[in-house]
């Protein structure tokens, strides 16, 4: 996988000359939203779940949080993660209690759950808020994305925190070797005592979270947010994880292949409108071709290296 | 064998009483309306009524050929969520051809056949290709090919279309897709929509062949247990293929009434969402996403249910659309907990007649 990425990048490079420097700020910052969200759903994949909701889990935390900022109840840009963070964190909570306890399956939740998110966000007779607009913000907040340090934006370091601490938590924690447990064999993991139900929740908990707070990161870098503004966002998320070699069925993973997914696919995205004159319709249409080719690409270097292993074992 | 029969309607039983309650409750909210208003010394409005509501259904009938589709997909297990995409891509196709046959100097009626017949035939394709992926690709779930189709899809129709938006102005094929939409036939008094007659005419072919004919016991096999369906004898690989593809013609049948309904242009990004619109029919309708159960009859009234709650919800009380959404979406969770809820409780109440009867087994010895 990460060999398709350099090709890809080395491809782009030639063709459009100097590519590289102009654009890999422009990269890690257009992938932010992407890898954060993908660290979550990792975890929810890892345990045999899905959770299609995260766009519009992202839509209405950042509009609470940013009717929050209107009213004058958070000042500080950390406030306003941290309310993101919880909302996304409760509904994940709610999601992962019906899937596991309540025993639906997690497409069908998660579809209710795009629906109400989606439908609470204007009902301004509950929440007061139709859409958050740019005078809603404080100026502190408007500036945040701005701000550099040692010239990479700020969003960009916190991204690499979200991603290495996920990482560090699947691979060495207890509790993050739980999920590939769940996630490969439910019954086995619950013989050995692992709590299934628990960390089903968690899991749905941290996707939850990171997506109101990658609800925030993006009201940080567009400035308003409105219903529906994200729709689409899940299928990208889910893509990365794809391209990233997670596996659907659970058990499956690495927090790697997810970050090579994510930038893949914020290449793509930034680099087709540079090779081609007529940006939107031709970056749509090779944006769709490249995720699936991708995809089946992935499939076929498996299957390609299981094969090999096969005929080694042969030969043997 | 009677009681047997029952509870294998029982859950088109709950959605029918589902539909009662919420007609008795929009019927009465009508009623109470209207007696105000009279009051007030205005006309009675009486928005809500039977001959009204059937009047009015063409509008939430776009999606249910699509739901139909739908059905077949998830009574095997399986998900299809290029759908939306897809019908926008077949739309697009008939239009582009109508387009070009008519500058070809071909004759409009001639043209017009054609491009219906490419719409159809694109939407089969789309799901050809959708079912050789899945079938050829096992390693990767249903759901993870049809969201690269989706992708797929979307980017050929911003191809197909040049990034503008496709007008059928005063043009005959407009004309006549419109009626196709909007034309109203007068029954005893009704005015139904002709739309109706599509609808239950393609509902009961899928009814029959899903509960009356081989294939259709096998799909649900498929659905039980594909390992078990592949051991005794049935092609999977081909029944899901053929599935695949009708679930695509389906999409591009719903795709036709779209580009009759009032607003007749076509956009790339035209009917997105609607995969989760049929997805939720569907389901309510009682297919679950596991697959191996369901009945064509839960669907049509669950079409019934979105219509009757839309119109409710929108018309009489005057709610916004996203209270309409988040009805939506509790019915939907709420219609896959409650069963299983039922189910866990109703195992919970044996157990313990099981341990008690046990118990006293013990006693007595």
């Amino acid at each position: 996988m990460f060999l398709i990425l350099i090709l890809f990048l080395a491809g782009v490079s030639l063709r459009v000359p100097g590519y590289l420097d102009n654009n890999s700020v422009n990269i890690l910052k257009n992938c932010s939203l992407n890898l954060v969200m993908g660290a979550g759903m990792l975890c929810v994949l890892l345990v045999g779940s899905i959770d299609i909701s995260v766009a519009a889990v992202m839509e209405l935390s950042a509009a609470i949080a940013g009717v929050l900022m209107r009213d004058g109840h958070i000042q500080s840009i950390g406030m306003m993660f941290v309310v993101g963070t919880l909302v996304g964190a409760v509904i994940g909570c709610v999601t992962g209690l019906l899937t596991s306890y309540g025993k639906v399956l997690p497409i069908i939740v998660t579809l209710g759950m795009m629906y109400v998110c989606r439908a609470l966000i204007p009902m301004d007779f509950i929440l007061g808020m139709n859409k958050i607009a740019r005078v809603d913000l404080t100026d502190a907040f408007k500036d945040f994305i701005l701000v550099r340090f040692l010239g990479i934006p700020v969003i960009a370091y916190i991204t690499v925190a979200v991603v290495l601490l996920f990482g560090i938590f699947l691979k060495y924690t207890r509790i993050g070797r739980r999920f590939y447990a769940v996630g490969s064999n439910p019954e086995a993991a619950r013989m050995r005592g692992v709590p299934v139900n628990g960390t089903k929740i968690l899991a749905h908990i941290l996707c939850g979270a990171t997506a109101g707070m990658a609800g925030i990161m993006r009201l940080a870098e567009y400035n308003a947010i409105e219903k529906g503004a994200c729709s689409g966002m899940e299928m990208f998320v889910i893509a990365a994880c794809v391209l990233g070699g997670v596996s659907v069925m659970g058990g499956y993973g690495k927090m790697i292949g997810v970050v090579i997914g994510a930038i893949l696919i914020a290449t793509i995205d930034s680099a087709i409108p540079q090779l081609f004159i007529n940006a939107t319709m031709m970056s749509e249409f090779f944006k769709g071709i490249l995720i699936l080719a991708a995809i089946l690409l992935n499939v076929f270097l498996r299957r390609w290296a299981e094969k090999r292993r096969k005929m080694r074992g042969n030969a043997r | 064998m009677k009681k047997g029969k029952i509870r294998d309607f029982a859950w088109e039983l709950i959605l029918l009483a589902l539909l009662l309650i919420l007609w008795i409750v929009f019927e009465w909210k009508d009623t109470v309306r209207d007696a105000v208003l009279v009051a007030l010394g205005r006309k009675a409005k009486n928005v809500f009524s039977f001959s009204k509501m059937v009047s009015g259904m063409q509008v939430y009938m776009l999606y249910s050929f699509m739901a139909l589709g739908m059905a077949l997909i998830l009574g095997m297990g399986d998900i299809d969520i290029s759908v939306g995409a897809s019908a926008t891509l077949s739309a697009a196709v008939m239009g582009v051809l109508y387009r070009t046959l008519l500058s070809c100097g071909m004759n409009p009626g001639l043209a017009f056949a054609f491009a219906i017949c490419a719409c159809l035939v694109t939407g089969a394709l789309c799901g050809l290709f959708n079912g050789y992926l899945i079938t050829r690709f096992r390693e990767l779930f249903p759901m993870i090919v049809t969201l690269g189709t989706m992708l797929f899809y979307r980017g050929l129709c911003y191809l197909v279309l040049g990034g503008n938006t496709l007008r059928f102005e005063d043009d005959a094929t407009w004309a006549q897709l419109k009626a196709l939409y909007n034309n109203k036939v007068l029954i005893g008094g009704l005015n139904v929509p002709t739309i109706i007659f599509w609808f239950l005419g393609f509902a009961v072919v899928f009814y029959v062949f899903l509960h009356k004919s081989t294939a259709g016991r096998r799909l649900f096999a498929i659905g039980e247990n594909r390992v078990a369906a592949r051991y005794s004898g049935i092609r999977v690989d081909r029944l899901e293929l053929a599935m695949f593809v009708v679930c695509g013609f389906m999409a591009a049948v719903s795709s036709l009434f779209y580009v009759g309904s009032a607003s007749a242009t076509v956009r790339a990004d035209a009917m997105t969402g609607y995969e989760m619109y049929a997805i939720a029919v569907a389901v309510l309708g009682g297919f679950s996403t596991g697959g191996g159960k369901g009945n064509i009859l839960g669907v049509v009234l669950s079409v019934v249910l979105f219509g009757v709650l839309k119109k409710g919800l929108g018309t009489l009380f005057g709610f916004p659309d996203s209270v309409i959404n988040l009805a939506v979406g509790i019915v939907l969770i709420l219609s896959s907990l409650l069963p299983n809820l039922c189910e866990m409780l109703a195992a919970k109440i044996r157990m313990d007649r099981q341990k008690k009867s046990g118990k006293e087994g013990a006693e007595n010895d």
